[in-house]
């Protein structure tokens, strides 16, 4: 086919109007304050008047030596290996169970096992919180049908390791959609494989170490990255909704901590830091991570 | 050939596993059912599992609906949720097509754009959309906050859109460009219809995300009248330790989950098509 001049310039058109409209978006609302964040870093400012001042990386400087931005930080690294642990062993236990076992019913607790993470954070928090409440909660009534005297722990007021039980609900909202990711990466691996090694006398556990496990790394290794990086970027929720970072900050995560200088204290700058800090840390974990991380990839023929 | 676990012994304590863990899930949803029934003279005097006396207080969910003003929360984070869905996918369905049919200058590179902007954390971007909006007039209104939302699930809308165009076979965009279509009609005729499963499961799996959203939510918005639901339950959890309306708080938190578990019931398939195809980074 022939391209003139106005062929060329239609397509063009086209290409520019169905693309520039969603970019110009994208940055206005996504680009533009990722960016305005890392200036705002630089500054002093409460927010509240156009007065800010320069102060170059004082921000960071101040964050080293704030022992709260190190609780934070170890809290939001705790998190990410207990949901790690925690997530990718129920989850690959699951969906091994319900793809390779042969039990009955299994797309039915497939199903069961998802409604978690359809269900908004804060709600499983607040969920949480009635499990957790000392008078009325569910946790210590369940104690105390063993023991003599009624149990009245407070189980999110501990002056340490309060951190602790937060990542019982963590787990629980979390596993259903790392399930999915497996059981889809389990179903794409070849049955011949299996009834070989089935042919072979190789038991379930073997099957898994020397077959599943090797041909699903790949998946697994994205769910892990996926659990950090949620965690660092989200773990401010729930946190805020069960214990506001207390008692005495010892739950507090970074973006827990982020919402709290800025919106509460209007330390905007020092917030604007905080966030720097999160992408800092979260792009450094995916790197290392991914080294960590790293086999020798088995192509599936 | 039958695979599965032979040892019966194994298999029974695997399934009790699976049994028990969906109870750990069924139940928590079964007891903010019972509990959102109950005064509180039953939460203090009975035990957390104790089913509710009769007559059943549904009474609490009108309460919270009325004196709570769950009816206009409720409206507020339905128009939110379709306004920045439908905004988002038109918005990403058009440079997913895009990029997944032509080739142009900077198209590998706007992919990747998309693709790695996935990776910075949103709640970076938290402190400055905040004055964005404010500097906009856009704090406390349903338009803010559409625009934020649909923004916030464009990349990932690339991303699996561009996946989905790239299955559909060529021809019958050749034979309709043959036919005399322009590239508008094409798209709008052709291929929008033909991509409507793509298209549904980047929806639904977008509608879930935004009407649970709360961190967003609770930094655009400041007046009460404007709150989402997911705000409002922050807020109205606060407020219960003082107030102690354990009731309606549980009706409360089943209002804001019974029409996620509606979408999820009807849409289950999509939505795990939508998370597998979306993890493939």
């Amino acid at each position: 086919m022939k391209t003139s001049g106005t062929a060329k310039w239609q397509r063009s058109l086209f290409i520019a109007s169905f693309t520039i409209p969603t970019l110009a978006f994208f940055c206005v609302f996504t680009i533009y304050p990722v960016i305005k964040a890392l200036y705002y870093s630089l500054f002093d400012w409460s927010g509240m008047s156009d007065h800010m001042d320069f102060i170059g990386l004082q921000n960071f400087k101040d964050m080293l030596r704030d022992p709260i931005v190190w609780q934070a930080l170890g809290n939001d690294y705790f998190l990410v290996a207990g949901k790690i642990v925690g997530i990718m062993l129920l989850a690959t236990f699951f969906a091994v169970a319900l793809t390779r076992f042969g039990f009955r019913m299994s797309g039915f607790f497939r199903s069961i096992y998802f409604i978690p993470n359809v269900i908004s954070v804060v709600v499983i928090g607040v969920l949480w919180n009635f499990i957790y409440n000392p008078q009325i909660g569910f946790l210590n009534a369940f104690l105390s049908l063993f023991t003599k005297e009624p149990v009245a722990i407070t189980w999110l007021g501990f002056t340490s390791h309060t951190i602790w039980m937060l990542l019982p609900p963590s787990i629980w909202a979390g596993i259903g959609f790392y399930m999915i990711l497996l059981i889809a990466a389990i179903q794409n691996v070849p049955d011949s494989l299996y009834e070989a090694a089935e042919l072979e006398g190789a038991n379930q556990w073997h099957q898994f170490c020397h077959i599943t496990l090797p041909l699903v790394w790949e998946q697994m290794k994205v769910s892990i990255i996926n659990i950090m990086m949620t965690t660092l970027n989200g773990s401010f929720v729930i946190v805020w909704i069960m214990t506001e970072g207390g008692p005495d900050n010892t739950t507090q995560v970074m973006g827990s901590y982020l919402y709290q200088m800025a919106f509460r204290q209007y330390h905007f700058g020092f917030g604007a830091a905080i966030g720097v800090l999160i992408l800092v840390t979260s792009l450094i974990t995916t790197v290392a991570l991914q080294r960590l991380l790293h086999r020798e990839t088995i192509e599936m023929s | 050939m039958k695979l599965g676990l032979r040892n019966p012994a194994a298999k029974t304590i695997f399934y009790a596993i699976l049994l028990v863990w969906s109870l750990a899930v069924l139940y928590p949803l079964a007891w903010t059912l019972l509990d959102a029934l109950k005064n509180n003279a039953q939460f203090l005097a009975n035990a957390p599992w104790a089913l509710p006396k009769l007559p059943l207080l549904w009474s609490n969910f009108s309460y919270v609906w009325d004196k709570y003003n769950f009816d206009s929360y409720f409206v507020n984070s339905l128009v939110i949720t379709a306004g920045s869905t439908a905004l988002g996918l038109l918005l990403s369905a058009s440079t997913a097509y895009v990029l997944a049919r032509y080739s142009f200058k900077g198209s590998g590179i706007l992919y990747l754009f998309y693709i790695a902007s996935m990776m910075v954390p949103f709640v970076l971007a938290l402190i400055p959309l905040f004055f964005l909006l404010n500097s906009l007039h856009l704090i406390n209104t349903w338009f803010g906050l559409i625009l934020v939302y649909a923004s916030s699930v464009l990349a990932f809308g690339v991303f699996v859109l561009v996946g989905f165009f790239k299955s559909l076979p060529k021809e019958l965009e050749e034979s309709a460009v043959i036919d005399g279509a322009s590239y508008y009609g094409t798209f709008f005729r052709i291929m929008l219809p033909l991509s409507q499963p793509g298209l549904v499961t980047v929806a639904i799996i977008n509608v879930l995300n935004i009407w649970n959203e709360y961190v967003v939510g609770t930094v655009l918005i400041n007046d009460p009248k404007q709150y989402t639901l997911p705000v409002e339950i922050g807020v109205l959890q606060a407020e219960m330790q003082y107030r102690t309306e354990w009731g309606p708080l549980f009706a409360a938190l089943l209002i804001t989950i019974i029409p996620v578990l509606v979408v999820y019931i009807l849409f289950q398939r999509k939505i795990a098509s939508g998370i597998t195809a979306g993890a493939v980074k």
